[in-house]
């Protein structure tokens, strides 16, 4: 078991840790770059005076990038709005953009390296319009990657603004167009909510959870994301009181077609973090499940790979992947799969310059 | 000038069980892994081995491992990781050490916010701090060295780390990287210093380190308080100068050479703004290192 997942579910534990145990339990905090999040959540349970003084300083210390990022997410977020202030394009703020712009307690601490908003599609051409002559400028990547987000993805390719240093990520859907699960964008658009001192919006509160729930589990690989699964954690703490939320939830993850991903989130937040989540409620998810088989193994990969492993196994582990192929299974259908992976594996053959600073 | 290790004592590496130990450097306490030999000997060297007890909080997690295979067998390569990531290519094994000190700078400048970090030399006399902030080239490291020698605690020759509150000065004392023609002019400047193997062909020519003097590393958590900043240019051929600073110059110089000044903030700013306030701020230029150190030392002792 993780010592970072015992202390998620128990903080308190840490009043008995030695030395060695909190070296352990620092490395796997350090490779989940989770030290500023967690500093949070030892001050409000009253656990500085239970940290070791060199191990307060550092997780505090940490808090610093964590504030320089978000409030160079803030300049990014008005830079926005000054771009599209002629254009009355409406702009839905997502996931960590959102979480800060309302001020939720989960964003303290939380890392994040990019901007993500949401646009009409039909305005999608017109906002990248504006923000070329704003300054932003298309990531170098190559013709195919652009031709892949353009036919395929549900965002633009990354922008940058040369001055500035985080990418934003323009979106027009919340999951790949070419996907399994195809959410109704409109519907989030009607319960989106508009943001006080703002002219952005937010989703709803329930769609905001089951966006989080569909990034996690739909959309990317999983590895690395027990950051991830916090941030449901902390929106389910947030919301669960709020009357009738859970029973919207279930109701509006069936419009969205989202239920399998809040299936495995909800089950997920439950066994790893030990989310409050009402009986009733997992009972009436299950109707999301998929087969036999396939929750069998879900539920036997994912916890072993977001619970954190310190050092991290090379190469990959089997349920690593199996969950990065089934990541890929999701996002295509198998012919455009295939000839995808098979055009992305010859320009890999090419030589190029990447793969990493060199030191010095 | 011997070498402090007879070279290329390795053993085949799969026979290698690998080397484990830490390394505390001021604030800071690393634990190294790795099965690169040579690595292990210069460490003991130069820092020593006896770094407190097993169950010290261990800050920097590092292992330097062996490179790719079929590399080992032409030109073998060593991995630098920082808790379990690479965020830097293989380098050749054999200036591993040289790799292994760039590696933990980056490892410092990129976490240790607690501090204010600039990118300066600094020494002590008489419990007051000398700062040397530079660019790369302005012979700061040489300096730092020279004055090592004459009468001054070598505190740092990287970084200076200024705690946001007490506004003083931790001591970090590593290995002095010396670079090209500085190793054989500390050499003869100071026959006694300990300079370990040149490594030759770096990405910043033939880097050759000093071990820092033993009074250094002795008094290593004993932090001093900063009252002059220098900033120095070696210019070949020119006279000993040096003239004072303004200080909203000095300020402006020492905000873009620092590592973390924008990343902190405001209190970035507080604690530089107070640094700038308590320190004499001067630019000097030289190209005789026993002048400039007598100019340095002599400004010491008329202000102290």
């Amino acid at each position: 078991m993780s010592l970072l997942l015992e202390v998620l579910r128990q903080p308190a534990l840490i009043k008995d840790f030695d030395g060695a145990t909190w070296n352990r339990f620092l490395s796997e905090l350090r490779s989940q770059q989770l030290c500023a999040r967690l500093s949070y959540i030892f001050e409000d349970r009253g656990l500085i005076d239970a940290c070791p003084s060199p191990v307060w300083t550092e997780l505090r210390a940490q808090r610093y990038r964590v504030e320089y990022i978000q409030s160079q997410a803030r300049l990014e977020v008005h830079k926005v709005r000054k771009a599209l202030s002629e254009t009355g394009i409406p702009v839905i703020l997502l996931k960590g953009a959102a979480y800060a712009a309302m001020n939720l307690p989960l964003s303290r601490g939380r890392l994040f390296s990019d901007l993500d908003i949401m646009v009409p599609r039909q305005a999608l051409e017109r906002a990248e319009t504006a923000f070329m002559a704003a300054g932003w400028k298309t990531e170098k990547i190559a013709p195919y990657d652009q031709r892949y987000y353009r036919r395929w993805m549900h965002e633009l390719p990354p922008l940058r603004h040369p001055a500035r240093e985080i990418e934003l990520d323009v979106h027009h859907a919340i999951l790949p167009l070419t996907g399994r699960l195809k959410p109704n964008v409109e519907l989030l658009w009607a319960d989106s909510v508009a943001m006080q001192d703002s002219p952005f919006r937010t989703l709803g509160p329930q769609d905001m959870l089951l966006h989080s729930a569909a990034h996690l589990l739909q959309d990317g690989a999983i590895e690395g994301g027990l950051g991830g699964l916090l941030d449901l954690h902390d929106l389910i703490i947030q919301y669960q009181d709020e009357p009738g939320w859970w029973e919207d939830l279930i109701d509006r993850a069936r419009q969205l077609d989202l239920g399998r991903p809040l299936y495995y989130g909800l089950h997920f937040t439950k066994t790893m973090l030990g989310s409050p989540i009402p009986d009733d409620i997992s009972r009436a998810a299950a109707q999301f499940a998929p087969r036999l088989i396939g929750d069998a193994l879900m539920k036997a990969w994912v916890p072993r790979l977001l619970t954190p492993h310190y050092p991290r196994p090379r190469p990959p582990t089997i349920p690593a992947t199996m969950l990065y192929l089934r990541s890929h299974w999701l996002k295509m259908p198998p012919a455009l799969l295939t000839k995808h992976l098979l055009t992305k594996a010859l320009m890999r053959s090419q030589p190029t310059k990447s793969g990493g600073t060199r030191l010095a | 000038m011997h070498d402090p290790l007879p070279a290329n004592r390795q053993q085949p590496a799969i026979l290698q069980r690998p080397h484990s130990y830490m390394i505390r450097t001021g604030p800071f306490t690393t634990k190294i892994v790795t099965e690169v030999s040579s690595l292990a000997a210069l460490h003991r060297w130069c820092y020593g081995s006896d770094h407190g007890p097993d169950s010290a909080i261990v800050n920097f997690n590092i292992r330097i491992g062996n490179g790719p295979l079929l590399r080992r067998l032409i030109a073998p390569q060593a991995t630098f990781a920082f808790e379990g990531e690479s965020p830097f290519q293989p380098f050749p094994r054999n200036h591993a050490f040289a790799f292994f000190e760039w590696g933990l700078n980056w490892c410092i400048a990129t976490r240790a916010h607690q501090y204010l970090m600039l990118h300066a030399g600094a020494l002590e006399r008489n419990g007051f701090a000398l700062l040397l902030p530079a660019l790369p080239g302005s012979g700061k490291s040489t300096l730092t060295a020279a004055l090592a020698f004459r009468g001054w605690r070598l505190l740092s020759d990287e970084f200076c780390l200024i705690d946001h509150q007490s506004g003083l000065l931790h001591p970090i004392p590593r290995a002095v990287p010396l670079k090209n023609q500085s190793i054989d002019l500390i050499r003869q400047f100071a026959p006694e210093a300990e300079l370990g193997p040149t490594f030759e062909r770096t990405r910043k020519g033939d880097v050759a380190h000093l071990r820092p003097p033993q009074d250094s590393l002795m008094r290593q958590f004993e932090t001093a308080r900063p009252r002059w900043i220098v900033f120095p240019r070696y210019r070949p051929r020119h006279p000993t100068r040096l003239a004072g600073t303004q200080k909203g110059v000095a300020f402006t110089r020492l905000a873009h050479n620092s590592f973390n000044y924008r990343l902190i903030g405001t209190t970035g700013f507080e604690c530089l703004s107070g640094l700038i306030q308590d320190c004499d701020c001067y630019s000097a230029e030289f190209s005789d290192l026993e002048e400039i150190v007598r100019t340095l030392t002599d400004l010491a002792a008329a202000d102290t």
